[in-house]
């Protein structure tokens, strides 16, 4: 599986000279299997971009897929529906393409109020496009519970829930069913743990993941200074990743006011925090535009 | 009379390396007066470093009033201001402005925008004093020693233009709008450009008439104009029914309004500096051929310039502000 980054900045989409190197744009990442499927992690402003390469706007080779022939098909999974996780979704080219195909999943009590949480981000008031029904594509959406399995194209997606927020950030396990080694890739962003760490059910679903993708907003320092935002710092995602004996930990969700240089900061206190623990971990920092292969 | 520039863009942030010089933040203008009244234009990203400024002042101590006008509720015109910090202070006070509308209320576009399921902290829980303030497509009236006037623009849902006087000098924003003559946006969807181009019936020609002059009137003698300039002429070609302007629109509005300077404004999210670069030298080299005399330039993160009578005079536009690339720079 081919993990790529478009975007890996929490909270608002934070553009300016301080943010070039990890990129600035929120949530979005993209899984290409083997088998050739596409599932899309979030869709924050990160999202543009990869709609832009989707349809081979800016030259990218390799991503294809048939989304600017209307051939299309792709799964898009939302952690939750805060601003920085849906805000690039109107902004996604492919979904104005018709005949291509998308399946939405994400937490909400009802298939139909995930559909109306997706449509109030279109209103006339907030978007000129309206409504979903203008987009073009077909678009399904179902809500996931915590503690379900799924078929999604060739792949088996379980979710479980973290704590953040009013109603909580879901965490997706994919691992991509055929051949003769089972790969898997974790996607937890917006991780609000108690003081004792991760459920135990969302720990379960980490275990042995090949690449834990982790919330990793803040400085231990500044995690203890906003606890009420519900984000993880990056010693609580190192500890996470030692414990759930992940392969790579890829740190994420960055803080807005986070320049470059204080990014580097947080990874190099992972490296010195995860040499400590004596795991085996590989530390790989998401930065926008990169690929990690798993 | 100070006007500087937080967000210059139009649709939605575009950080990365491609628009590091004139920036990525999505539109949001401040306008100062000598005795210090604060009014915003637009609350799209770029309020978030505004109020950051903002709070190494007053604000930090719960005694600072700004007033935020807004042109139309579309993301890139709010979706900074839930993270306004003088917002979360008690003792600020906040006054927003937005034309009124028959179908939804101001406060619940942004008790929408910041409830739940959507964002984790309502604007109704804000420490901050918040008012809404409804206003008619033709309103005029005064915020401390400003003058603010309103226009109709021709933009999806429809938008408003402000002209802001005060110091002796005025500042006219007209954001977002398409020119005035292929299609009238009021309320519904235009899923694609008109077949053929359709001539307009009357009653289209007359309201977008009516909505030009109130336009080239709230623009009149302006000492600086700032106009939605997001579309290309081949973008127009194509998105006639995008709601956006070219730069020769604004051209046409501050020629016949005798404006004094002109800032693009609105850029596109696919525009590259050197992109603007190019659109910029093209609308000179046009404004020349035209025998325009006005100031020129286009509108980038942390451009600061002073209006009035005590204002520096003769310089080229956009080069007295600070802002991240320190003083006297351009992009």
């Amino acid at each position: 599986m081919e993990v790529t980054f478009w975007g890996v900045r929490g909270s608002i989409p934070a553009p300016g000279p301080g943010t070039v190197r990890y990129g600035g744009n929120t949530a979005c990442v993209s899984i290409r299997t083997a088998a050739g499927a596409l599932l899309v992690l979030d869709c924050g402003t990160g999202a543009r971009n990869l709609g832009l390469a989707l349809l081979g706007d800016d030259g990218a080779a390799g991503v294809g897929g048939g989304f600017g022939a209307g051939t299309g098909e792709a799964a898009i999974l939302l952690s939750h529906t805060h601003w920085d996780h849906i805000q690039g979704f109107p902004f996604f080219g492919p979904l104005y393409v018709e005949g291509n195909r998308f399946q939405i999943y994400g937490p909400a009590e009802s298939s139909a109020l995930l559909e109306g949480i997706l449509e109030g981000q279109m209103a006339p008031q907030y978007f000129p496009v309206q409504t979903l029904k203008n987009m073009g594509a077909r678009i399904d959406i179902a809500a996931l519970s915590a503690g379900t399995t799924r078929e999604i194209l060739g792949c088996r997606v379980t979710a479980a829930m973290n704590p953040h927020g009013r109603s909580g950030a879901m965490a997706f396990r994919i691992e991509e069913l055929g051949g003769s080694e089972r790969r898997s890739v974790v996607y937890a962003s917006d991780a609000g743990y108690p003081p004792e760490g991760p459920p135990a059910e969302v720990l379960a679903l980490y275990a042995g993941a090949d690449l834990l993708i982790h919330d990793s907003t803040f400085t231990p320092d500044d995690r203890a200074r906003y606890p009420h935002r519900g984000l993880a710092s990056v010693s609580e995602a190192v500890q996470a990743a030692v414990r759930a004996r992940a392969g790579k930990l890829a740190l994420f969700h960055y803080d807005q006011d986070y320049t470059d240089a204080e990014v580097d900061a947080l990874v190099e206190r992972a490296r010195h925090e995860l040499a400590r623990s004596g795991a085996t971990t590989e530390l790989r920092p998401a930065v926008e535009g990169e690929t990690i292969s798993v | 009379m100070r006007v500087r520039f937080w967000g210059v863009r139009g649709s939605l942030p575009v950080p990365g390396r491609k628009t590091e010089r004139y920036g990525g933040n999505t539109s949001c203008v401040e306008v100062r007066s000598q005795a210090g009244t604060r009014v915003i234009i637009d609350a799209g990203t770029g309020i978030r470093r505004l109020g950051q400024e903002l709070m190494r002042e007053e604000f930090e101590g719960g005694r600072g009033t700004a007033h935020l006008l807004i042109s139309h509720t579309h993301w890139d015109h709010i979706q900074g201001l839930p993270f306004f910090a003088p917002l979360h202070q008690a003792g600020n006070h906040l006054y927003v402005y937005a034309r009124r509308r028959d179908d939804l209320h101001l406060r619940a576009v942004f008790a929408s925008q910041t409830g739940d399921p959507y964002f984790p902290t309502s604007i109704e829980e804000a420490k901050a004093d918040i008012s809404f303030r409804e206003l008619a497509d033709s309103a005029e009236f005064e915020i401390g020693d400003v003058t603010v006037a309103c226009a109709r623009l021709n933009h999806p849902y429809v938008a408003t233009a402000y002209r802001l006087s005060v110091d002796g000098a005025s500042v006219a924003y007209v954001s977002d709008t398409a020119p005035f003559s292929d299609i009238l946006f009021e309320n519904q969807f235009i899923p694609r450009p008109p077949l053929g181009r359709m001539p307009l019936g009357e009653s289209d020609r007359s309201k977008l008439r009516e909505m030009r002059d109130g336009v080239i009137r709230l623009c009149e003698g302006a000492d600086l104009v700032i106009y939605d300039t997001m579309f290309t002429p081949e973008d127009y070609e194509k998105f006639p029914h995008y709601g956006h302007s070219r730069p020769r629109d604004a051209l046409d509005v501050c020629r016949v309004a005798g404006a004094r300077r002109l800032v693009l404004f609105h850029h596109a999210p696919e525009r590259s500096d050197s992109e603007v670069d190019a659109i910029l030298d093209a609308t000179r080299a046009e404004a020349q051929r035209s025998r325009l005399s006005f100031g020129l330039d286009a509108a980038f993160e942390g451009l600061d310039l002073e209006l009035g009578p005590g204002a520096p005079q003769g310089e080229r536009l956009g080069r007295l502000g600070g802002g991240e690339r320190g003083a006297g720079s351009g992009p």
